[in-house]
């Protein structure tokens, strides 16, 4: 994908402090218990009051940060809404069917059917900001995000001017238990900051919801250039280095640093060992200690390139002392695979 | 039970159903509105309290004109209720 686009602004609710927060101060947050949940801000006055108190977290932490997003920005209306999530809101998901067996499948309650969508966000941030445009959700798992990302670039390149962009995520306690019985988890609890430490099967569990407004020419303020992507299913050693190196050598460029999604989990390390090889003296940090595993890990991913990439620094403190930090942060490339099947390359770039 | 006691029970339920933050049963006028004015709730919340009165008291109110007299308050949501019950 060669369609360049610029985050203009850019907004994030996650495990560490995100929102309205100064990154490059905050303390690294962190849990022994295997599960990094989200530091809710105060919805109040972001979210009207009869909206608020039906929301579920995702809900609220999502359409938070869109609003957020578009209101620091300056720009209440884009010309398309687009976004990814893996699992929508589970809470909604897992109150409707409990109530469908406590109740018999009578009296229903509508409104967690209703959330319960995977487009709740998209239509919840329509009615907010009145935005009648062009709406879309992307789901498919490790590629939700990534999905929505390419949708937004080539809205972009057909003559829109500035779309947002999403995704977002959210952990239960029923779906961090139901999952630990299919090994996504680690068995033995660790510290959240030690996790690539423990090479072993399963990661950590996490959510969080990252916003973008993307635009086609690149404004005052930019965070970075979206210089490039690159998705597979399922991809060969062979097969993952070609996109690396064809991506790579599209742009000509040699990034400064390699920011994973490195997570610990044994099963899958060899994926980040062979990205990493073949970007020998290219250092590598990993954002899922900060971020925990789920479906749109790579929004907060690329949030945080971004954030790099604009500051030309990074939040040091979030990451081990012996961190081999770059001169500079131009070019940082994103690598991150969800359970082995779904593979993403994301090029950012400093503005010129 | 009595109306006095269905009605407090109706408060509760009322604020639990639909997570009225910051709300105390005392401060839910018997008398008043619970739509428009008073406490402000919305069409959403006139189906959850649908879905209450089911799951809670096992009426299902099938007209939409009835449900707006019989929602008007707690009083009213009240009295419903002892009405529909067997003698």
């Amino acid at each position: 994908m060669n369609f360049p686009c610029y985050i203009q602004h850019q907004c994030a609710i996650s495990p560490q402090h995100t929102f309205k927060a100064d990154i490059f101060s905050a303390p690294l947050v962190t849990t022994d218990d295997n599960m990094l949940q989200v530091l809710p801000p105060d919805y109040a006055g972001l979210i009207p009051p009869n909206a608020l108190r039906r929301m579920s977290k995702v809900l609220k932490m999502g359409l938070a940060t869109a609003v957020q997003c578009l209101a620091d920005a300056g720009h209440p209306q884009p010309d398309a809404i687009i976004t990814g999530t893996g699992k929508g809101s589970l809470q909604d998901m897992e109150k409707f069917i409990k109530d469908i067996v406590t109740y018999q499948e009578t009296a229903l309650n509508p409104t967690q059917f209703i959330q319960s969508t995977f487009n709740a966000v998209n239509g919840l941030i329509a009615l907010q900001q009145q935005n009648t445009r062009y709406n879309n959700t992307f789901v498919h798992r490790g590629l939700s995000f990534e999905s929505a990302l390419l949708d937004a670039m080539l809205q972009l390149a057909e003559g829109k001017q500035l779309v947002l962009l999403g995704g977002f995520d959210e952990v239960t306690a029923d779906q961090f238990q139901i999952k630990s019985h299919s090994g996504w988890w680690k068995k033995e609890k660790i510290h959240s900051a030690d996790l690539l430490q423990h090479v072993s099967p399963g990661t950590i569990a996490g959510e969080g919801a990252a916003f973008f407004l993307l635009g086609d020419q690149p404004a005052a303020n930019s965070y970075a250039k979206i210089a490039g992507i690159r998705l597979l299913n399922r991809p060969g050693a062979a097969k993952l280095e070609g996109a690396l190196q064809t991506l790579l050598a599209t742009h000509q460029v040699q990034p400064d640093l390699l920011l994973s999604g490195r997570n610990g989990d044994s099963n899958y390390q060899h994926f980040y060992e062979q990205i990493s090889a073949a970007l020998p003296g290219v250092p590598e940090v990993s954002f899922k200690p900060l971020s925990g595993e789920y479906e749109t890990a790579h929004a907060f991913g690329m949030w945080l390139g971004a954030e790099m990439i604009k500051a030309g620094k990074a939040p040091q403190q979030w990451f081990p002392a012996d961190t081999p930090w770059p001169s500079k942060l131009e070019n940082v490339l994103l690598y991150n695979q969800y359970y082995g099947e779904q593979h993403a390359f994301i090029l950012l770039q400093k503005m010129a | 039970m009595t109306i006095e006691a269905l009605k407090q029970q109706l408060k509760e339920q009322i604020i639990e159903a639909l997570n009225l933050q910051d709300i105390k049963p005392a401060d839910i006028d018997d008398q008043a509105a619970l739509f428009g004015e008073g406490l402000g709730l919305d069409s959403i919340d006139s189906l959850e309290l649908m879905v209450l009165l089911e799951r809670s008291y096992h009426i299902k109110v099938e007209d939409p004109r009835e449900g707006r007299k019989i929602l008007q308050s707690v009083q009213s949501m009240a009295e419903f209720i002892l009405s529909k019950q067997p003698a």
